[in-house]
């Protein structure tokens, strides 16, 4: 009994120790954003602000002007594309999970040939594509990039969930009287949110997190997103020392948002991703 | 969501346009986004393509001979070597201290499991730009944190030790990262993949005197396999893609070559060498050998698809 | 969709092919600009604010139209370049681009020719390697937009402790900086793949990079000169700098201040572009922000000098600096070649002297100042040489291959081993 008692308290203190280590990175992102850099520029570290606690670099950071406008594209372009690949991917998901029907093969493997492609050589034709149509710095020209990238993985979590939710629930629901349509909307898109939660969380990360396709079809400084903006201040740095207090505070004001989105729907989430992945 | 829920029926009643009507929008995304530019990709691998075709001159066909030329490069096959291995170990560790540390929030009391969890989320959430960021700071080799814990532990002298400076501790920077990022995915998935294990199965294999590794082997795995399968090609696949971490690490540490994984080479061969040619050929080639390394779980999932 | 964007890819090809073909007779007349609003890239932050604000002011005066100035990073630099200089909707009116990559640019027809404007705006007075790298067929493209030559930075009172006098040739700075090096100070504190400055020891030992043969260049990295001079280097590497090997030349000023919590300096000597004077001096917290530091430079204990030759005199070393241009693809030529006209007036030449930066036009020169960093700046830009004005120079920069190489150099390898390798990567790609 004590054994047992004994190991159980031994993976508890492990389990913190990790806890500790695995969010070590984050904290200190959020420590070294709250020292002055005249503090960080010493060679000790300090593991408290304490006394040298200071506002400073998030002043600093977000005076810097181009700030607000930076996070109202990276949420505009996050909530489009989120929300467009959502529905496009669901609908996507239906169809090879529900229906048989010519090319569904080729389509699956399609899915998964995209996901494969490195994308790093394409940036002159998606500038080409993109200015052609005069969508540079626009919201929608970057969108469709990130959109086309990120539905092949969407459709592929989501096809795992829709497959899950047993078609005799909805034949029975038929037989009471409930057209195809009513009875899938009436009983198994509910069942489904864990799906689209998971699903979304992916879209969510991708968009926001991606800069090397907006530096490319963002160049205004004026249409810039936050990756990019967070850029500025390490880029800033090739002809000065870095300024490690203000690219903390920085890189914490990109994180929050995320960290925010991922609180709230954190509950459904774990659900969702081992539903889609059981399932493939 | 259960593992094992029975298997959906597919009803062609009729055969209907609605499956058409339904994969309509993805597909026209999909054109949208990616058609002009994979074209372009696929035909300027046979193409002398640099800056002077990018202002205006014709390009010129040239065959194969972009693809013959990587063949005899030992550059291109060095960076292949060493993104395979590079992807190989960061998947495999990845998905391994996923497992454990599922298996760890399997085991320990509430309040616990929610630490870890939260702490992993954190995690989870830091994007790509900020995490590398923090991640140079820390392994700073003046002011880094790193180097001063290091330090501390008497013997050891890492006093100003240059992480990013050699390959082989760059890699292991570049590789603790992604894995720190990648493992709560991981875990999460493969610690709601155990919480289905119902703990009456888990008693009567103890009580017929099955040990806990035997538990492990027997019941979790194959429970868990499915899980494992997806998250293991998933990770491969993008740890052999992984770009934005390379680059960021690259920019704070060597412009050398020898820093180099897939992503940053063709980004290098194109971008910022004007050999658009040559980089399309390596993007094609990269796609051949990834789908030659998954051709086995491709075909079983189109033969699963089918069976359906 | 798809046969759209071909034909609107094909239509801006064209209108690009035209624009690089317009015979130079129908030049726009520059006073045609009323009302068109341009924009002008600027590359990093090293044009201060106050001159930013002065070009849009006059060229609001002069036009009527706006001024848009966009800075790019130095990273992203090349990658933005290449996809909107051709694109004649999006493409930057009048652009600042490195000094290096104006061979490359140039030679691909990215910019307008601006021989007939050449005289007006300062003609035989500008620095010539700069205008040298912008010209194609005597034909000027890029011309020059400010110099910023390296010199040396030292510590007095770390030399006269060591008892060493300032070198007055090369191989007594090797000796010098071998006497002051320790475990815990650099001599001279130089990156392994900072080949920015290591070419200048190439160019001190009358070596070059690359030289024109007939139409082709090549790489000349493994010419006894040349390798002269890199073992030069490499000697100094590794017997008298602490830098790590893959440091190239970002910030090296860090290791020569005075440190507010009196942690000893970790170089004696440094070399680096002559605005980093402000940064240099003894770091104290900044008295309107304390969360900051300044360095106020202490000329007790800091001095400067310039890189000396092999034989005594003055070493030529690397012409840092930019180049500016009209891009071709602007449909707003009468405006770009009015604020050409606005950059290269004798008030805005006056005004980048006085911010330190080194004015295109050899007259104002005078307006850096006569003050020791003027003089250093001064002396060494005049025997300063540039990158070769090869086509591909930008792809060999690009492809980080001259890093590679002095990082290998530096790391003790064998020279003439590695400039023949790096010889024949360098030659694939340096005619373009």
């Amino acid at each position: 009994m004590t054994a047992v008692k004994l190991g159980r308290i031994a993976l508890s203190v492990l389990a913190i120790v990790l806890a500790i280590v695995w969010i070590f990175p984050v904290y200190w992102m959020v420590n070294s954003a709250f020292i002055s850099t005249a503090v960080l520029q010493q060679f000790t570290p300090h593991f408290f602000p304490g006394q040298y606690f200071t506002w400073s670099n998030f002043t600093g950071a977000i005076s810097d002007g181009s700030f607000f406008g930076a996070l109202g594209m990276s949420v505009t372009i996050t909530l489009l594309v989120v929300a467009v690949c959502l529905v496009f991917a669901f609908l996507g998901a239906v169809a090879i999970s529900r229906f048989k029907f010519r090319g569904r093969k080729s389509f699956v493997l399609a899915l998964l040939l995209i996901q494969m492609l490195p994308a790093e050589g394409l940036f002159i034709a998606q500038y080409k594509m993109v200015s052609s149509v005069g969508l540079l710095n626009t919201v929608v020209g970057v969108s469709v990039i990130y959109i086309a990238a990120v539905i092949p993985f969407t459709i592929w979590m989501l096809r795992g969930f829709v497959a899950g939710v047993p078609a005799e629930l909805e034949e029975a629901a038929m037989v009471d009287g409930l057209s195809r349509f009513q009875a899938f909307m009436r009983i198994t898109f509910p069942l489904l949110a864990p799906g689209l939660v998971a699903s979304g969380v992916y879209a969510f990360l991708q968009a926001w997190n991606e800069f090397t396709v907006a530096v490319v079809l963002l160049p205004a400084e004026s249409a810039q997103t936050l990756p990019l903006w967070l850029r500025g201040f390490v880029q800033a740095s090739a002809t000065r020392e870095t300024d490690w207090g203000q690219v903390m505070a920085a890189s914490t004001i990109v994180a929050i948002p995320v960290i925010i989105f991922f609180l709230i729907v954190q509950g459904r989430m774990t659900s969702g991703i081992v539903g889609g992945a059981v399932k493939g | 969501m259960s593992a094992h829920a029975p298997g959906p029926r597919i009803q062609p009643r009729r055969t209907t346009g609605i499956p058409y009507v339904l994969i309509v929008p993805a597909v026209i995304a999909l054109l949208l986004g990616l058609g002009y530019p994979l074209i372009w990709q696929f035909i300027t691998a046979f193409q002398k393509y640099g800056l002077a075709q990018q202002f205006g001159k014709p390009p010129e066909w040239v065959g194969f001979d972009n693809f013959a030329d990587l063949l005899w490069n030992g550059e291109f096959w060095a960076v292949l070597v060493r993104s395979l291995l590079f992807c190989v170990v960061t998947a495999a560790v990845t998905v391994v201290v996923g497992v454990l540390m599922a298996q760890l929030m399997n085991a320990v009391g509430r309040t616990v499991r929610l630490i870890l969890q939260v702490s992993m989320l954190f995690a989870w959430a830091m994007p790509v730009a900020a995490a590398t960021t923090v991640f140079i700071w820390l392994f700073d080799r003046r002011r880094g944190v790193v180097n001063f814990l290091l330090d501390a532990i008497p013997g050891v002298d890492m006093n100003r030790f240059d992480w990013l400076g050699h390959p082989i501790t760059f890699f292991i920077v570049a590789s603790v990262l992604i894995i720190w990022m990648s493992v709560p995915f991981v875990s999460f998935a493969v610690y709601a993949g155990l919480t289905q294990i119902s703990d009456e199965v888990m008693e009567a294999a103890q009580i017929d005197g099955a040990g806990a590794w035997q538990r492990f082997r027997r019941i979790i795995v194959p429970m868990i396999r499915p899980v494992l399968s997806i998250v293991l090609l998933l990770q491969l696949i993008w740890d052999l893609r992984v770009f934005a971490q390379i680059t960021l690490l690259k920019d704070a540490g060597s412009k050398s070559g020898d820093f180099d994984l897939l992503g940053t080479y063709i980004y290098k061969l194109g971008t910022a060498a004007n050999d658009y040619g040559m980089a399309s050929a390596v993007s094609i080639i990269v796609l051949i050998i990834t789908l030659a390394l998954s051709w086995v779980y491709v075909r079983e999932l189109i033969k699963e698809d089918e069976a359906q | 969709m798809k046969r759209k964007i071909g034909a609107l890819a094909a239509a801006t090809a064209a209108l690009v092919v035209l624009a690089g073909c317009a015979p130079s007779g129908d030049k726009p007349n520059p006073d045609d600009a009323k009302g068109q609003d341009i924009t002008f890239w600027l590359m990093g932050g090293d044009t201060p604010d106050a001159l930013r604000d002065y070009l849009k002011t006059e060229y609001k005066k002069a036009t009527g139209g706006t001024l848009t100035i966009e800075e790019q990073g130095w990273g992203d630099a090349l990658a933005k370049l290449q996809t909107a200089l051709p694109d004649a909707d999006n493409t930057p009116d009048v652009t600042e681009i490195g000094n290096t990559w104006s061979p490359t640019f140039t030679t691909v027809g990215a910019f307008s020719d601006v021989s007939d404007l050449y005289g007006e705006l300062g003609g035989d007075k500008l620095l010539k390697s700069f205008v040298d790298v912008g010209a194609v067929d005597g034909k000027n493209y890029a011309l020059p937009y400010y110099f910023g030559s390296r010199y040396v930075f030292y510590r007095k009172d770390l030399y006269s402790a060591a008892g060493v006098e300032v070198p007055t040739t090369l191989p007594q700075l090797t000796e010098v900086a071998q006497k002051l090096h320790t475990d815990s100070l650099s001599g001279f504190y130089i990156g392994g793949e900072d080949w920015r400055n290591g070419i200048s020891w190439i160019f001190a030992h009358g070596g070059d990079l690359a030289k024109k043969d007939g139409d082709t260049w090549k790489s000349t990295l493994s010419d006894a000169k040349s390798v002269e001079g890199l073992k030069a280097l490499q000697e100094l590497y590794t017997s008298a700098s602490n830098a790590p090997v893959t440091e190239a030349d970002s910030t090296p000023w860090v290791n020569i201040n005075t440190q507010p919590n009196a942690a000893a300096p970790e170089s004696a000597t440094i070399i680096a572009p002559g605005w980093a004077h402000w940064s240099i001096g003894d770091l104290a917290p900044d008295p309107k922000d304390d969360t900051k530091t300044v360095a106020t430079w202490n000329d007790d204990v800091f001095g400067v000098y310039v890189l000396p030759g092999v034989d005594g005199g003055v070493a030529p070393v690397f012409a840092g600096g930019s180049n500016i241009a009209i891009s071709a693809a602007s449909k707003n030529q009468a405006g770009a070649r009015k604020l050409l006209k606005i950059i290269f007036s004798p008030e805005y030449q006056k005004m980048l002297g006085e911010n330190g930066l080194g004015p295109a036009n050899s007259d104002y020169v005078s307006s850096l100042g006569d003050d020791q960093f003027a003089k250093a700046l001064i002396e060494s830009a005049l025997g300063s040489k540039l990158t070769p004005a090869a086509p591909g120079w930008a792809a060999v920069e690009g492809s980080g291959l001259l890093e590679e190489f002095f990082g290998k150099v530096n790391a003790g390898g064998d020279v003439e081993s590695l400039a023949a390798e790096y010889d024949k990567k360098i030659d694939a790609l340096l005619n373009g």
